[in-house]
C-alpha cells in the first residue's frame, strides 16, 4: 500500500511583488514503512511539499492521499484530527512553544486530542524518557540546547503514534555531532514504530543512510538510488 | 482545564516579560477597570438619590389604594375597608376624600386651581378655636404668596343649593406646614383635615377610595393581588408604584441613560483589547501554525484568543468592581460630597451600591471584552498555518 500518493501538485505563493511558482504538476509516491530522504537545492519547494503532504497548506492543483485518505476531501475538523492522529511534524527550527516546558510541549498533541492533563503529562514524560531527556521535562524549551530542543520536537511529533513522520531538515541547524544524534534517534524510532518517514535534508551522508532518496529540482522530484542497510 | 485555556493563561502570564505587549495589556486592563469603576460609581450615585426619592415616595403615598372601577364613590366602603384591614402587615387604612377647587391667599389675584385631600389621621393637628390647619405644597405657597401661619381660602368646585340659589362652598384654612415634593410625585396640593375635606367634597360619609399603608412597602404588589381577589373586578386596586408610575419611569429612564453613556468608556477600553490581542496573534503566528500541525482546529485557535480576551476582561472587571464598590461605599460612609441642605433636603450626596447593578456592569464589561477579542480571534482561526511556519523561519 502506498503511504503517500501525490498527483499533479502545483503551488504558487503570492509574494509582495509577484506570484512565485514553487512547483507545478509534481507527482510523488511513497510506499508504507519507507524511510525516505528528499534532497535538493534551496527554494525548490521541499518544505512546501511536506506542508502539502501534512495538510497544513493546500495545493493550488492536484491531490494528496495519505494511507488512502484524500486530504482535500476532509473537513477542516476531520483534517485536524487526521493530523493529530496520523501525522507527525518535525521542523528545522524545532518550533517548540517558548512559554511551555519540554513536557508540556510534548503533551500538546494529547491535550489537543482531549486527553486529561494528568494522563497527557504521564505519556509525555515516558516519551521524553525514550528520547533521552527524562530529566529535562520541567525545563522551559528555551533553556535547552539545540540538540535537546530537536529531541523534544521529535518526541512531540511522535506523541500520538503517527503513521507518517514529516521531518523538515531536523538536523539543518545543529552541529555535526548533534545532527548525527538526532538522525540516529529518528532512524531508531522509525524502525521501532514501523512508521513511514519523509526526511528533507541537505546532508548527503545522512541521506545515504535512508531507504530511499528523492532528488527534487525545478523539473520535479525523481526517485533516486536505493541503498540497502 | 482545556488546552486553549492553558495556552491563553500562559500567554497572559508571559506577556509581562515582553515590554510592549505588557504595556498594552496593562493599558487595556486598566482602561476596562476605569470604565467599570466609573459606571459603578455613577450608578451608585444615582441609586443613592433614587433610593431617597423612592423611600419618600413610599412614605408619602399610600401603598395600596382601592377605588371603584366605575363611578365616583365606593359602593361598599365598609367591605373595602375590611378587606384592606385584613391584609398582613397593614399599618393603617384610611378613606380618601379628595376633590378640586381654587385656593387664594390674601392677594386676590393669586387664586389658583388645586387638588385637595384629607391628610392621614393625626398628621394635622387643629389649633383650638382657629381655622382648620392645612399643609400645602411648595408650589401652592409660592403662587399664592403665602407662608406658614397665613390664611388660605379654599373654594370647592362643588356648589350647595341655598334659598338664594347655588352658593360656592368655601373654607378658610391656616397654613400649618409647607411640604416639598419631587415634581413628578403624585401628591395633592393641599392636605386638610378629614371633616373639612368631607364638607368641601360634599361627602358626609363613605369615600372615593380607601388607602392602606403597609409596614413593608415592598410587599405592596402581593397585598394588592390579595385584595383584588377578595373584592372582585368592580374595584380598581393600585400599588404605590403604579400610583407613581410617571416618576418611577423617569427614574428608570435616568438610570438607563446614565448606563448607556458611561458604558461607552467600557466600549472604548474594549478597543484596546482588540489591539492587544491582535498584537499577540501576530506575535504568536508561528505557534498557531505549530498547533495546527499538531492537530488543533481553527475553532480551538480562536478559542485561545477569546479566552485571552475573557481573562483580560475578568481581571479588568474585577479591578474595576473593587475600585467602584469601595469608592462608592467610602463616599457614602464618610459623606465626602456635601450639599447645601436648604436646596437639596440632603446634607451630602448619597451613594447606594446595588449588587444587581454591579453584576450587570460586570457582565456587560466581560461580554464586551470577549466580543472585542472575537475580531482578532477570527483572524487567528483563518490564518494559513503553512504560511505561518514558512514565514517564521
Amino acid at each position: 500500500m502506498l503511504a503517500v500518493k501525490a498527483e499533479g501538485l502545483s503551488k504558487t505563493y503570492m509574494d509582495e511583488a509577484a506570484p512565485v511558482t514553487v512547483f507545478q504538476n509534481l507527482d510523488f509516491d511513497l510506499e508504507e514503512g519507507v524511510f525516505a530522504a528528499v534532497m535538493g537545492p534551496s527554494g525548490v519547494g521541499k518544505s512546501t511539499l511536506l506542508h502539502l503532504l501534512g495538510g497544513i497548506d493546500r495545493p493550488d492543483a492536484g491531490r494528496v492521499e495519505i494511507f488512502g485518505v484524500s486530504i482535500e476531501e476532509l473537513s477542516p475538523r476531520e483534517r485536524a484530527r487526521f493530523r493529530n492522529e496520523r501525522i507527525g511534524f518535525v521542523f528545522q527550527f524545532h518550533h517548540l512553544l517558548a512559554e511551555f516546558t519540554a513536557e508540556e510541549n510534548v503533551a500538546f498533541p494529547h491535550r489537543i486530542a482531549g486527553i486529561s492533563a494528568r494522563e497527557a503529562r504521564q505519556r509525555a514524560a515516558a516519551l521524553l524518557d525514550r528520547v533521552g531527556l527524562a530529566d529535562r521535562g520541567s525545563h522551559l524549551s528555551r533553556s535547552l540546547s539545540g540538540g535537546e530542543q530537536q529531541r523534544v520536537a521529535i518526541a512531540r511529533a511522535l506523541a500520538r503514534g503517527p503513521s507518517l513522520l514529516l521531518a523538515d531538515e531536523p538536523t539543518g541547524n545543529l552541529d555535526s555531532e548533534s545532527a548525527r544524534g538526532v538522525f540516529d534517534l529518528l532512524a531508531e524510532l522509525h524502525r521501532e514504530r514501523g512508521m513511514t518517514t519523509v526526511l528533507v535534508t541537505h546532508n548527503p551522508e545522512l541521506a545515504k543512510r535512508c531507504d530511499k532518496i528523492f532528488n527534487m529540482s525545478r523539473e520535479g522530484i525523481l526517485p533516486a538510488t536505493r541503498f540497502s542497510g | 482545564m482545556s488546552f486553549e485555556t492553558m495556552v491563553a493563561l500562559r500567554y497572559l502570564a508571559a506577556s509581562r516579560r515582553r515590554a510592549h505587549v505588557a504595556l498594552i495589556s496593562t493599558i487595556s486592563m486598566l482602561g476596562l477597570a476605569v470604565g467599570v469603576a466609573a459606571l459603578i460609581i455613577s450608578l451608585s450615585l444615582l441609586s443613592g438619590f433614587q433610593d431617597r426619592i423612592r423611600s419618600q415616595m413610599a412614605q408619602r403615598t399610600p401603598h395600596v389604594r382601592v377605588s371603584p372601577a366605575r363611578g365616583p364613590i365606593l359602593a361598599e366602603p365598609d367591605r373595602v375597608r375590611q378587606a384592606l384591614a385584613s391584609l398582613n402587615g397593614v399599618v393603617s387604612v384610611e378613606p380618601a376624600i379628595e376633590g378640586r377647587g381654587w385656593a387664594s391667599g390674601s392677594a386676590i389675584e393669586s387664586t389658583l386651581p388645586i387638588r385637595y385631600r384629607n391628610a392621614p389621621e393625626g398628621e394635622l393637628r387643629a389649633l383650638d378655636g382657629g381655622p382648620p390647619p392645612t399643609r400645602v405644597s411648595a408650589a401652592v405657597a409660592t403662587r399664592t404668596r403665602t407662608a406658614p401661619g397665613d390664611l388660605l381660602r379654599v373654594t370647592s368646585s362643588r356648589t350647595r343649593l341655598s334659598p338664594l340659589g347655588p352658593l360656592p362652598v368655601a373654607i378658610v384654612f391656616r397654613i400649618a406646614d409647607i411640604r416639598r415634593a419631587a415634581a413628578l410625585e403624585k401628591t395633592p396640593d393641599l392636605e386638610i383635615p378629614e371633616d373639612a375635606a368631607r364638607v368641601l367634597a360634599g361627602l358626609p360619609s363613605g369615600a372615593r377610595a380607601y388607602e392602606a399603608r403597609l409596614a413593608d412597602p415592598a410587599r405592596a404588589e402581593m397585598a394588592a393581588r390579595a385584595v383584588s381577589l377578595l373584592l372582585g373586578p368592580s374595584y380598581r386596586v393600585q400599588t404605590w408604584r403604579e400610583l407613581n408610575a410617571p416618576l418611577s419611569f423617569a427614574l428608570r429612564l435616568e438610570k438607563g441613560v446614565i448606563f448607556a453613556t458611561v458604558a461607552l468608556v467600557i466600549v472604548v477600553a474594549a478597543l484596546n483589547i482588540v489591539s492587544n490581542i491582535a498584537l499577540t496573534v501576530v506575535e504568536k503566528k508561528r505557534d498557531l501554525g505549530v498547533l495546527t500541525s499538531l492537530g488543533a482546529t481553527p475553532a480551538s485557535l480562536a478559542r485561545i484568543y477569546l479566552t485571552l480576551g475573557a481573562l483580560i476582561g475578568a481581571l479588568g472587571t474585577a479591578l474595576g468592581v473593587a475600585i467602584g464598590v469601595s469608592a462608592s461605599l467610602l463616599l457614602d460612609r464618610y459623606e465626602v460630597v456635601t450639599l447645601p441642605a436648604d436646596v437639596y433636603l440632603l446634607t451630602h450626596v448619597p451613594f447606594a451600591v446595588h449588587p444587581r447593578e454591579v453584576a450587570l456592569v460586570a457582565a456587560f464589561a466581560l461580554a464586551t471584552a470577549v466580543a472585542a477579542a472575537a475580531l482578532p480571534a477570527r483572524a487567528a482561526a483563518r490564518l494559513a498555518p503553512g504560511e505561518a511556519i514558512r514565514l517564521s523561519r
